[in-house]
């Protein structure tokens, strides 16, 4: 029941990968609600477990061309924004970002997504939920919906979800089967790499090393979750030995370096987006 | 002599253009830019010609949402008029390309000052991107702050909370009116960069 989002097997992955393509190809363009996405709050079961881990989704919906953002956004938009409004000791975690996409706007780049995405969300049901009762979930979203132009969206999501008794345990709800299992492959996956970064004048570089390193630095992307560290330009990614080496150019609005920054590396693959995320020390004092 | 200066300013214009990639980062304590460039009401600004006053470059997009918080909430325009009291010069640019959203002509670009009360010094007409290029504009609202000396002293945001949300105005940390106040008083601008927040300044390409 324990519903880890990011150690899922590769067999089992690849499968999913499959079935999430076959399906994929048949579904009709997306609806929207008119402003350009349109959003929608959903669960991967039917009911919830008390003392339980459950996945939420927002499930957003991008007209052709549109895009919505990462948790950073790049040279302009917003993040997207969740406000929970939940019964007495229920939480959620913060959004597990998929793997975002990089979107070329005129010579400046912005990092999220189009198409259909479902920014997925942990929810932990307090043990003592009472079975039988009906969880009322509430959520505020708000996004930034941009083309070239933008328009900000805001929606209040909610989703009534029966608590489940001890002996029932919750069923998946048929309908976001594939949506989860999507978003499973869509976020970054854990890894034993060791890195390093130094910076190197103008430039800051991140040094990889470990096992399942990509072989190809052809089509890998690179991303920081954190802002005002390195330039939204797309990185020079290099095999050097065993090493993989990332080369940013430092923002222009870089003041100092934190303790540890979060590296989200992509890679295309014929089951979609790819991808693992680092937490890089800075070993050395940036000047 | 007339024709003397007109072909040094062609030339410099010139240069100007072909160097603009080159000093495609601004660096705050360093000379900002130059540019020469024809604003709403046909005059040519440039930022030489204010040497001795304290300059400030807001980018816009009059349909970008965050230009339009600023706006429709009066905190551009009350921050203008506060400038423009103290003496400041606040040029407004727009470097929109032609067919992009926001784009605007001389003419549109002074019927939108005049029907949201703006109070800047100057609208500058900047379509081909060349001033938004040297500046390296990325978002609108975009905001830059110039010293009497035209030293860059702050590069960022408007403001400290990046939203499209009016409510969060009172709440924000106001970057250029903060930048002005100590800049007057002589003192070091204590928050010269901030990460800026808005739509992407439509480029041409």
């Amino acid at each position: 029941m324990k519903s880890g989002f990011s150690n899922l097997r590769p067999a089992l992955a690849m499968a999913l990968a499959g079935l999430a393509i076959g399906a994929r190809a048949a579904a009709p363009p997306p609806a929207t609600d008119g402003e350009h996405v349109s959003a929608e709050l959903i669960s991967e079961h039917l009911a919830l477990a008390p003392g339980q881990s459950q996945q939420l989704g927002l499930r957003l919906r991008h007209e052709p061309h549109w895009h919505t953002y990462w948790i950073n956004p790049g040279d302009s938009g917003l993040p997207t924004t969740l406000t929970w409004t939940l019964p007495a000791g229920f939480k959620t975690a913060d959004v597990a970002w998929p793997l975002p996409k990089r979107f070329d706007v005129g010579g400046l780049y912005n990092f999220g997504y189009d198409d259909e995405t479902v920014l997925p969300i942990a929810l932990s049901v307090p043990a003592d939920a009472k079975p039988g009762s009906t969880a009322h979930l509430s959520v505020d979203a708000k996004w930034l919906v941009c083309r070239e132009e933008c328009i900000p969206g805001r929606k209040t999501l909610t989703l009534d979800l029966p608590v489940a008794t001890a002996t029932d345990a919750p069923k998946p709800d048929p309908r976001w089967t594939m949506q989860f299992s999507r978003a499973r492959l869509a976020v970054p996956q854990a890894n034993a790499w060791k890195s390093v970064t130094r910076t190197e004048g103008d430039r800051l570089v991140v040094t990889l090393r470990g096992p399942g390193l990509p072989d190809k630095a052809d089509g890998l992307d690179a991303f920081v979750e954190e802002r005002k560290l390195v330039d939204n330009k797309p990185p020079a990614i290099s095999r050097e030995g065993d090493a993989l080496v990332v080369a940013f150019a430092k923002s222009e609005y870089f003041t100092t370096a934190p303790e540890t920054f979060d590296l989200v590396l992509t890679q295309p693959s014929t089951a979609g987006l790819r991808g693992w995320r680092v937490r890089v020390p800075f070993a050395e004092a940036a000047p | 002599m007339e024709n003397a200066m007109t072909f040094r300013f062609v030339m410099f214009a010139a240069a100007l253009t072909i160097a603009a990639p080159v000093f495609a980062r601004p660096v705050i304590g360093k000379a900002a830019p130059d540019f020469s460039v024809t604003d709403a009401s046909g005059k040519t600004q440039s930022l030489s010609a204010y040497k001795g006053r304290t300059v400030v470059l807001e980018w816009n997009n009059p349909e970008c949402p965050f230009v339009r918080k600023h706006y429709g909430a009066r905190n551009m325009q009350a921050q203008q008029a506060e400038a423009a009291k103290e003496g400041i010069v606040w040029l407004t640019v727009n470097s929109g390309a032609p067919g992009k959203q926001g784009h605007l002509d001389a003419a549109a670009a002074s019927a939108y000052v005049a029907k949201v009360g703006g109070n800047e010094a100057a609208y500058l007409l900047d379509a081909d991107g060349t001033v938004g290029h040297a500046y390296d504009a990325k978002t609108t609202p975009h905001m830059f702050v110039i010293d009497k000396d035209g030293v860059l002293r702050y590069m960022g945001g408007i403001d400290s909370i990046a939203s499209t949300d009016v409510e969060d105005i009172p709440k924000a940390t106001q970057y250029v009116r903060q930048a002005l106040a100590e800049l007057a008083a002589g003192k070091p601008v204590s928050v010269p960069t901030s990460e800026p927040y808005g739509c992407s300044v439509k480029y041409g390409s």
